[in-house]
């Protein structure tokens, strides 16, 4: 009799695994395809395209289900209802921005799908004790201070100026650096929350000017980023450090306008460069598939895929196992290593660690934490040229 | 000082720029009774073909509207031939609905063939700006609003003085009596869109180098436009040259004194204030 259990025990031990790799997994993917973010969430659209090629050859044959939510919070609330009640998805990965993923972390509770955020950041989405939304990134709060310790390990910055977008990931980063900096005795000068897309930005920047801030903090998206540096560059701003709060810092694209683009600092939750177990491989792969540099964005949907789908194929698709899973489980990939852990009124997020880049000539060089460097930090900001 | 002065002076350059675009927006209106919801959209498409001839041809933004200009002019010439003059007096949802459509049909059309990848068009002079007197002004917002103001010179006199300006505004006084009068409606509906399409065109021609282009780009300067026109008084040019620039220095202003997160209650603070008080706009007439 007992030895029929265990001979039982054992096969199916050792069918389970067998099974789930056969098995597809179905896994819902909520992004920016259209709409004024799209520029970045292409990038979270690419990593998971490499995330599927990999799935695959490790025997996992994922079904995606795609939702665009255009950057808009309604959009990705219906997206995950739509996958959750519908699609009957094992586990949903996304959305792009802070907004919609702040909308969509109390759907994740009432439909008891596991939710993997990729990158936005806002800190409240993972302090809100919901059991079944992880985060994989860092938070706004860790974006603000990796950038301050490395100002103040560099020199001695006595005031900040900030400026955001008045976006859930513009304030929740105002808000972090402006907690930071009164901790480190570093006095905020001027605070600027902006609505992005306007075309002049000049006023707001003559009278950061006119404050001599020391640092000059910003969060904004892609394209400001560059009109906030081409018209800082016209006014004449010149602080120790202008230092970009991710995202449009983060970009090729605006790494590529070198005349207002030297120099800045940016915090990221990854580069190319870092050595972290195959990050310098999905670096080349994306180049070579792409055609472009792939930003933190691309390798956090990367890794956020892996993790959903491997977990989701293995729990066979059992949404309170996946979620078990991801609770106990712990990774260590392009992204460093990942374990969803409760601390300091988060729940399910991972300590990630951030990292300081510096565009020199057109390029993201790591420069912070020293752990990590590539090139040398140039500070203070040496002036306009 | 500096600070008021500095922000009174962009003010006053950006709003140039608006003020091309209300131009035209309000050309079409006089003349069509058609507010066109696609003029975001063709300004986008200017800003497009100036940024394409100049990677491509390296010709520069500000030459490059002697280009764009006679493109968007037929464009919309085209535009209005085959889609609006359809639909001219049917119901006002009617016409809503279709320059939306074709809002939509332009920016969804650019994003498949260029993607939605943000395009910058730096040119060498894309961030400089000179100084006075402690002030900087920059110098490709100082040259599109030189620009601007030679373009609206040229409108007023070929409006005024030219017969076929003469005929276009006749046939914005009163479409009827106007027919009767021997000139072709449809025509000078044709000259007004493409007309109001050139100058959309060309206004993103001239923000091209200082801002940037994506597919949905038009959206905020279709409500910009549509404001400013309203602000001046809906069909006339000298209102949305004012309102353009009133906006412009209300952004502005309103950005250092009140945040910049207020400037567009700033903005709409006054044209609530405008419209309270002269609900057909700074130099509309009231009609019956």
């Amino acid at each position: 009799m007992f030895g029929k259990i265990q001979a039982t025990a054992l096969a199916l031990i050792l069918a389970l695994p067998m099974a789930a790799q056969a098995a597809k997994v179905k896994i819902g993917f909520v992004n920016s395809i259209t709409g004024p973010e799209a520029p970045i969430g292409e990038n979270l659209t690419n990593g998971v395209t490499l995330a599927l090629e990999d799935l695959k050859k490790k025997g996992i044959d994922v079904e995606l289900v795609k939702e665009d939510d255009t950057g808009k919070p309604e959009k990705s609330m219906a997206a995950f209802e739509k996958m959750a009640t519908r699609d009957k998805v094992a586990g949903i990965v996304g959305p792009y921005s802070s907004k919609c993923a702040n909308a969509i972390a109390k759907l994740a509770e009432k439909y008891k799908t596991p939710l993997l955020i990729p990158v936005a950041s806002k800190e409240e989405i993972t302090r809100q004790s919901l059991k079944w939304t992880f985060r994989l990134s860092a938070t706004t709060y860790d974006y603000a201070t990796i950038l301050l310790d490395m100002a103040t390990s560099l020199g001695k910055p006595k005031t900040i100026a900030i400026i955001n977008e008045n976006t859930d990931f513009g304030t929740s980063g105002a808000k972090s650096a402006k907690d930071y900096a009164g901790k480190k005795g570093i006095r905020v000068v001027a605070e600027e929350a902006y609505a992005p897309g306007s075309p002049d930005y000049r006023s707001t920047l003559t009278k950061i000017k006119s404050k001599k801030p020391d640092l000059v903090f910003m969060v904004s998206y892609v394209a400001d980023a560059i009109l906030l540096m081409r018209q800082s560059r016209e006014i004449g701003i010149t602080p120790q450090a202008f230092l970009g709060a991710g995202a449009g810092f983060a970009t090729v694209s605006f790494a590529k306008e070198k005349a207002i683009s030297n120099n800045v600092f940016s915090s990221t939750q990854w580069t190319g460069d870092v050595n972290w177990p195959g990050a310098k491989d999905f670096n080349a792969r994306y180049i070579a598939k792409f055609g472009k540099e792939p930003t933190y964005h691309a390798a956090t949907a990367y890794e956020s895929m892996m993790i959903m789908a491997e977990t989701a194929a293995k729990a066979g698709g059992n949404q309170e196992k996946i979620r078990g899973a991801l609770k106990g489980g712990k990774w260590n990939g392009i992204m460093g290593e990942v374990k969803f852990a409760d601390y300091e009124g988060y729940t399910n997020q991972n300590k990630h660690q951030m990292l300081v880049e510096q565009i020199q000539n057109g390029i993201h060089q790591t420069v912070y934490p020293p752990k990590y460097v590539s090139k040398k930090p140039v500070y203070p900001f040496p002036g306009w040229k | 000082m500096t600070i008021f002065l500095q922000s009174l002076i962009s003010g006053i350059l950006v709003g140039g720029v608006y003020a091309l675009i209300g131009i035209g927006l309000t050309i079409i209106f006089g003349v069509m009774r058609v507010i066109n919801f696609a003029h975001g959209d063709l300004l986008m498409v200017g800003m497009y073909g100036t940024f394409y001839l100049f990677t491509l041809f390296n010709i520069d933004p500000f030459i490059s509207i002697v280009i764009t200009m006679p493109l968007m002019f037929l464009y919309g010439g085209f535009l209005q031939k085959v889609f609006i003059n359809r639909i001219i007096g049917s119901l006002p949802q009617n016409q809503i609905l279709l320059t939306i459509g074709m809002g939509l049909v332009m920016s969804n059309g650019i994003m498949l063939a260029f993607t939605s990848d943000y395009k910058i068009l730096s040119t060498t002079y894309s961030s400089s700006s000179f100084d006075i007197l402690g002030i900087s002004i920059s110098t490709p917002l100082l040259i599109s609003f030189a620009i601007t103001a030679g373009i609206t010179a040229v409108l007023y006199w070929f409006l005024l003085k030219t017969d076929t300006g003469q005929a276009i505004r006749a046939t914005a006084q009163d479409r009827e009596a106007a027919q009767l009068m021997g000139i072709n409606v449809k025509r000078m509906s044709i000259i007004a869109f493409g007309l109001g399409a050139s100058l959309a065109g060309t206004a993103g021609a001239l923000i091209s180098p200082t801002y940037y282009i994506f597919p949905q780009v038009g959206s905020t300067f279709t409500l910009k436009a549509f404001v400013i026109t309203v602000l001046g008084g809906m069909g006339s040019i000298v209102g949305a040259t004012l309102g353009g620039i009133l906006i412009g220095v209300a952004e502005s202003i309103g950005g250092v004194y009140f945040g910049s997160g207020w400037k567009e209650v700033v903005v709409f603070v006054l044209f609530l204030l405008v419209l309270l008080f002269k609900p057909s706009g700074l130099m509309g007439k009231s009609n019956a």
